[in-house]
């Protein structure tokens, strides 16, 4: 008998063949037509669009049992690159959007890219919050104040970071962000790489607000302070646990910009000396900018309908706590105004978030907000880094 | 013109006419080829796939800076801003790190494949071995665990510190660090192919060349070099593109004391919102990655390699 190699092994007539590829063909369009009518509801799956920690296990894991939810989470890497991706129609694919406050109120809203919650539903659970955010949070609604966009969680100061054995927290915050700028302070720093903010505290360390129109001249001063800056810096990275680790080891002193969460897995840690700083010197006395995650539902044809739970879900005491401590990164929750919420944290947990002068550093904070000038500021950033002098 | 249209044109016109329809006729033929049916579908949907987004980017690339649309009027403008401003920096740390990673890459890996061929015999797989298990984890992860090693207090400092009582500073955020991280991670896509050319050298041709009087350097630079020298192109070519496309070890390893070309590109996708700046960088860079490759595949004989000759 003639051997037969793999393919001529298959011992079908043409006709069969033809038969099967038929068969197989109609099973795969029948399937595909099962799965989209079964998929139309969506009831059993989730799509979360978000900054890291509502990615984390802990956070999502206890809502895939309870819910039987195929959740999928995805971090990530800016703000404007995730609006403009639900601008280029990834509306179809998330169910929730996490941002920081001010991209729901000026631009997706506007947009139609998420739809309003349901006050009936989600109004009560804004009785837990603390008191800087009570109903009606400016941030959570529409511009007419008819619309909730979405609801508060994490939050958080953000100035520059320090290791207060060598330089004193009450330095930094009367010389201001000058003390990053001076020359004696070259190689001591590093440039904490989230592009926005480094954007948003220069200018604030240059005397004026980042939320406002800039003329060519505060342009002009803000490129000189931006390229000092950059030149000065022991090291630029867009990874906090590496700047930590450096202020740890004493490589470095300080971390511009730097915000609570940044540093708060080291506190955790053991390494009380390390903390968030806001100046008190700057434009309209908030020479901070402070930052609160506005969670929203997308305008998706087809929202999944556990959206809304999960929203719901997280306004939950433990599940607030979770939140506030997903891996890896520690951050206060506006929740934190309800007892239910305060009772779940330790001493220790509350140090690490620096809760003792929480409220003194978010009033010196101007709150997040859209950057008028942010092309012609960025393109001078990405200048300053790419010619940086090391 | 190729040298078969030349013939085509100096000929006949009737012998023209009879050649024209039977090409075409052949083409035909090749298209009813079942072989070729068969294929097509998953042709078509690799064309798609592969050339698809890169067309799109070379679209983009054309379309008013700041734009998401693809269908606004082409301009040059992306270009003109790369030219007059500093991206030639980018470019230029790019290219030169990557040259020097193929270089010493080069110098680390001939003589360890050529170990691996002609000294370990059996064992030599043992070596492929340890030097290919570290590619199954994430390069982010093994930089990561070399921060931890060069770091201030890390691993080295530490141990330098703690045994010898010798103070080492910070390792990290140099651009010798960015090298050291290519090096590391580039290494195997270096080593394999020259092992594969160092294969390639017949044993007998060596000998030959000693028994005629041939010294061992001259058996390296007569014999063993040229005839490995389609393995160390591929290597070095494999090597040089994927080092001047990367950012990962500037980035963590270097703290962006250098900034490569990708770090650019991904700004503008990213935090820029600039997509057609950075799909102009991007088209900057595949015509010099294919410029390159182009150039090295002209000196390779692919057939040879694999043994179709």
């Amino acid at each position: 008998m003639k051997r037969k190699n793999l393919l001529q092994s298959f011992s079908q007539s043409r006709r069969e063949f033809l038969h099967m590829s038929a068969a197989i063909a109609g099973s795969i369009a029948a399937s595909s037509t099962m799965s989209r009518s079964a998929f139309a509801a969506r009831e059993n799956e989730l799509n979360i669009y978000c900054w890291e920690g509502y990615n984390s296990d802990k956070v999502l894991d206890p809502f895939r049992k309870e819910f039987k939810t195929n959740v999928k989470a995805q971090g990530l890497i800016s703000d404007p690159d995730a609006v403009n991706k639900l601008r280029a129609g990834e509306t179809k694919v998330w169910d929730i959007i996490n941002l920081n406050n001010a991209w729901g109120r000026r631009q997706l809203f506007p947009e139609n890219l998420i739809v309003p919650l349901d006050q009936a539903r989600f109004k009560p659970k804004w009785d837990m919050v603390l008191p800087e955010f009570k109903w009606p949070y400016y941030w959570a609604m529409s511009n007419d104040g008819k619309n909730l966009l979405g609801m508060v969680q994490r939050f958080g100061p953000s100035g520059v970071n320090v290791n207060t054995d060598k330089i004193s927290r009450e330095t930094v915050q009367n010389d201001g962000y000058e003390i990053f700028l001076a020359d004696d302070f070259k190689g001591k720093y590093a440039v904490l790489m989230y592009d926005d903010w480094v954007i948003m505290h220069l200018c604030m360390a240059c005397g004026f607000s980042p939320f406002d129109n800039l003329s060519d001249a505060q342009i002009a001063t803000y490129e000189t302070a931006m390229r000092k800056l950059i030149n000065n810096a022991a090291f630029l990275s867009d990874d906090m646990n590496a700047i930590a680790l450096g202020m740890v080891n004493g490589s470095i002193i300080g971390s511009f910009p730097g915000s609570t969460y940044t540093v708060s897995a080291a506190r955790f840690d053991g390494n009380a000396n390390l903390r968030c700083v806001i100046p008190k010197k700057g434009p309209n006395n908030k020479p901070g900018v402070c930052w609160m995650e506005l969670t929203s539902t997308v305008n998706n044809p087809e929202l999944s309908p556990r959206a809304a739970d999960f929203l719901e879900y997280c306004y939950r005491p433990e599940v607030c706590k979770n939140v506030s401590f997903a891996e890896g990164t520690y951050n206060p929750v506006t929740q934190m105004g309800d007892k239910r919420v305060m009772a779940l944290y330790s001493k220790e947990e509350l140090d690490a978030i620096q809760f003792d002068t929480l409220d003194e550093d978010m009033a010196l904070c101007s709150d997040f907000d859209i950057i008028p000038n942010y092309p012609k500021l960025h393109e001078i950033f990405a200048t300053a880094v790419r010619e940086r002098k090391a | 013109m190729s040298r078969a249209s030349d013939f085509a044109a100096e000929a006949p016109a009737p012998l023209r006419a009879i050649r024209a329809p039977s090409r075409l006729a052949s083409l035909g033929r090749w298209f009813a080829e079942p072989g070729v049916v068969a294929a097509a579908p998953l042709a078509l949907l690799m064309l798609g796939g592969f050339l698809g987004p890169l067309l799109l980017v070379v679209v983009f690339a054309f379309m008013p800076g700041g734009t998401f649309s693809i269908l606004q009027v082409p301009t040059l403008a992306n270009f003109v801003e790369i030219v007059a401003n500093s991206y030639y920096l980018s470019f230029l740390a790019s290219l030169w790190l990557a040259a020097l990673t193929v270089v010493i890459c080069l110098v680390v890996c001939y003589p360890v494949a050529f170990a691996m061929v002609r000294v370990f015999g059996r064992h030599g797989s043992i070596l492929a071995l340890l030097i290919t298990a570290p590619l199954f984890v994430a390069d982010n992860l093994r930089l990561m665990g070399w921060v931890l090693f060069l770091v201030k207090g890390g691993v080295v400092s530490g141990s330098l510190q703690t045994w010898f009582g010798i103070e080492v500073d910070s390792m990290l955020y140099t651009s010798g660090a960015t090298l050291f991280g290519l090096v590391y991670i580039y290494l195997p896509f270096m080593l394999f192919p020259i092992i594969m050319g160092i294969s390639m050298v017949p044993e007998q041709m060596r000998e030959a060349a000693f028994d005629l009087g041939a010294t061992r350097f001259q058996v390296l630079r007569e014999v063993d070099v040229p005839l490995a020298m389609p393995g160390i192109l591929i290597g070095s070519l494999m090597t040089f593109i994927l080092a001047a496309g990367s950012l990962t070890e500037a980035r963590t390893l270097g703290g962006n004391a250098v900034t490569m070309i990708a770090m650019d590109i991904q700004k503008e996708f990213g935090f820029a919102q600039n997509w057609p700046k950075g799909s102009a960088l991007a088209v900057l860079m595949i015509l010099l990655a294919g410029a390159l490759a182009v150039t090295a595949l002209k000196r390779i004989d692919l057939d040879l390699i694999f043994g179709r000759k």
